[in-house]
């Protein structure tokens, strides 16, 4: 029986009196993905900031891990892994480095063989020892998913984890969260349009501040596998 | 078990008749205790009260120089504690009664070093001295003009009432401290004065009386003051909410 | 605590790593006391007293450059939010900031000192050896309050200005206790005689970091 994970009660956000989220009411289980569609400025990425707490409903609520997303306690926080369009990382660290640091904050052990393994995992190796100023778009983007997927959460929340990315690195990425779906990790993607994991996802589109279910087959004109 | 959630978007609050003529009476009310407190303690303060021995006519600036610093400190106070129910109970009405207590303290503050400026004149020939209670006074606006500039360069930002109320926490806190140490610092290297008719210099009993009244009217001033700005704020916060309630009304209409 | 560590390590490092703003940091003091040296012009006489004055000024204005360029290095890939949203008590995470914006103070410090005994012919020793609590103390409040207002300043335009609005007015009880503690120790008196004033510096900064810890969840959080 998958236990719900996320649910969203009316959930009503405006910055300002500007409606950016309209009584948003999703739900999602433990071990599935979901998607989440909408163009630039939809409110994508609010919605995902307030599931993990770091921003607050004007009103309604957001239940994660049974707890309201308001208060969100250092327990709930620790099963949250984050995407966001902002790396997370400092410039002036090595990679290594980076994962190394956030492996210790999360309190996990052996930090630096840790964060070794993730690196290659989304093939960044060869780049282990270099700061992050020096890197691409893409390789930032990879290794923040790798900070987000490294304390193995139980919920994570990606916002357009595929963009920047080459065909190769959709791949990797596409393999990694399969991985972390199939071991009961609950998924919220974000991306401008449909896309293809080769696993079932409860696919939703947010337009004007709603969130609309969608359908897999109906309307998909823009459809990219993703290396399944 | 129970999941904490919060009551939804409060609807605008449609005023009912009663409770609108229950504020009006009551700031009315507040309006005309301050026409008649003052009115009698400046009858008190000019006509009644004898004049001081040592420093004459002008020592009765005192009667309003010293309700002015009662006023800035306790509206100060007021700053800080609606700070901590705001940030306790996030209703915005406590953030209203902070950002307008602050307001208001600030004209008093100023009150209090323009009052404490031109008693200072004749007494001592000079326009300023940084004795230990117009020194603390000077700190206290500071921190005032703190807050208040915060106000005016943070009122983009949606925190800027969390912000507020940090800070007001911090400076009233803060207070004690800077009595403590202005006062060591001025017992080590005491400014040239003469005592002031403050403490223990009121040897007629008419003074202490004027003083009490002089007091009770300033407080009643204060009250009145906030209560109008208050309610100014109240007014704005509750436009906001409903501007808010309408621009959702009209993205569900366009729904459709 | 594993956190505290990791965040205070991982400041350490990046201040090591762009090591200029330390440097400028300290140039920015040196300049400071040229400055007042000139508008002071110290005869021997007064040398104690003016030499605290400098130390006390270049701490002030040091010490707030510092805090916000701490926070805006936080805010430049969006890590604030990073750490916020991480498994540390926000207590904790101030304690680290505030460890990591004494430890630059600190350092910053030892040079000026070391320039004020230059600049204000002191001798080295006994004197400066009592200087420590005093200067100590006052670099903890001022890291302390520097360390929860920047929270907020950064994230306020014109922030770098509202810094040391709010700041100043704040930190004068220590002012006013630190110099009259530092005067003290310069002036060749045991530390016993500075009591009352390093009695001040204390509490100033117990309240500072009880009050620092208790809000600094208030102050990142985001509506």
């Amino acid at each position: 029986m998958a236990r719900l994970v996320v649910e969203t009660r009316a959930l009503t956000k405006t910055f300002g009196v500007t409606p950016v989220l309209r009584e948003v009411g999703i739900q999602i289980h433990d071990g599935r993905c979901a998607l989440l569609i909408g163009g630039n400025g939809s409110g994508k990425s609010t919605l995902l900031r307030i599931l993990a707490g770091l921003s607050q409903p004007t009103s309604g609520d957001a239940i994660v891990f049974g707890e309201n997303s308001r208060n969100l306690n250092v327990a709930g926080r620790r099963r949250i892994g984050m995407l966001t369009h902002q790396s997370w990382l400092y410039p002036n660290l090595t990679a290594r480095e980076n994962l190394a640091f956030y492996a210790e904050l999360y309190g996990l052990a052996d930090q630096n063989d840790l964060a070794t393994k993730w690196i290659e995992s989304v093939r960044l190796g060869a780049s282990a020892n270099d700061r992050v100023r020096e890197f691409s778009r893409g390789m930032e983007q990879r290794l923040s998913i790798a900070r987000a997927m490294m304390t193995e959460p139980d919920l994570l929340l990606l916002d357009e984890p595929f963009a920047a990315l080459d065909p190769d690195a959709v791949a990797i990425v596409g393999d990694l969260i399969r991985t972390a779906v199939a071991r009961g990790c609950a998924a919220l993607l974000t991306a401008h349009s449909q896309l293809d994991l080769g696993i079932e996802m409860d696919r939703y589109q947010i337009a004007s501040g709603r969130v609309m279910p969608l359908r897999d087959e109906t309307r998909a004109p823009h459809r990219s596998r993703m290396g399944a | 078990m129970k999941i904490e959630t919060y009551p939804p978007t409060p609807s605008p609050e449609v005023e009912g008749e009663k409770n609108r003529n229950m504020k009006n009476k009551a700031t009315a009310g507040l309006g005309w205790s301050t026409l008649i407190s003052m009115l009698v303690s400046l009858f008190m303060v000019f006509e009644w009260v004898p004049t001081e021995e040592d420093q004459g006519i002008v020592q009765r600036i005192f009667y309003f120089h010293v309700p002015c610093a009662w006023v800035a400190f306790a509206a100060f106070g007021i700053v800080a504690i609606a700070g901590v129910f705001y940030l306790w109970l996030k209703d915005q009405i406590w953030d209203d009664l902070g950002y307008a207590a602050a307001e208001i303290g600030m004209v008093f503050c100023t009150l209090v070093l323009i009052t404490g400026s031109i008693w200072a004149k004749p007494i001592w020939g000079t326009w300023w001295t940084w004795d230990s209670r117009l020194t603390t006074t000077f700190i206290l606006w500071l921190l005032y003009g703190g807050y208040l500039m915060l106000r005016a360069m943070a009122d983009d930002t949606p925190e800027v009432a969390r912000f507020g109320a940090v800070i007001g926490i911090v400076a009233a806190l803060d207070v004690p401290v800077v009595i403590l140490s202005v006062r060591l610092w001025r017992t080590i290297h005491p400014a040239v004065l003469v005592t002031r008719a403050g403490e223990h210099g009121l040897e007629d009993p008419r003074m202490v009386i004027t003083l009490l009244v002089s007091l009770a009217a300033f407080t009643v001033l204060f009250g009145w003051l906030l209560m109008l700005r208050f309610q100014q704020l109240r007014t704005r916060s509750r436009l906001f909410t409903i501007r808010r309630e309408v621009a959702l009304i009209e993205a569900a209409a366009q729904d459709y | 605590m594993a956190a505290f560590a990791a965040i205070l390590r991982k400041d350490l490092r990046l201040e090591i790593r762009s090591g200029q703003s330390t440097i400028a940091l300290f140039a920015l003091s040196l300049l400071i006391m040229v400055v007042l040296v000139f508008a002071l012009n110290p005869q021997p006489v007064d040398r104690a007293r003016d030499a605290a004055a400098a130390l006390w000024v270049a701490l002030v204005f040091a010490g707030m450059l510092g805090a916000t360029r701490a926070m805006i290095a936080e805010n430049e890939n969006g890590c604030m939010r990073a750490l916020t949203l991480s498994p540390i008590d926000p207590a904790a995470l101030y304690a680290a900031k505030l460890a990591a914006a004494f430890a630059f103070m600190a350092i910053v410090e030892v040079a000026a000192v070391v320039l004020i005994t230059l600049f204000f012919n002191l001798d080295f020793g006994g004197d400066l050896a009592r200087l420590t609590p005093s200067l100590m103390l006052g670099t903890l409040g001022f890291a302390a309050l520097a360390t929860l207002l920047a929270a907020i300043s950064s994230r306020t335009r014109a922030g770098d200005l509202l810094l040391p609005i709010l700041a100043i007015p704040l930190f004068i009880p220590a002012i006013i206790a630190g110099v009259k503690a530092s005067e003290a120790a310069l002036s060749g008196f045991p530390l016993a005689a500075a009591s009352q004033w390093l009695g001040i510096l204390v509490a100033f900064d117990v309240l500072f970091v009880t009050l620092g810890a208790l809000l600094f969840e208030h102050v990142i959080r985001e509506d």
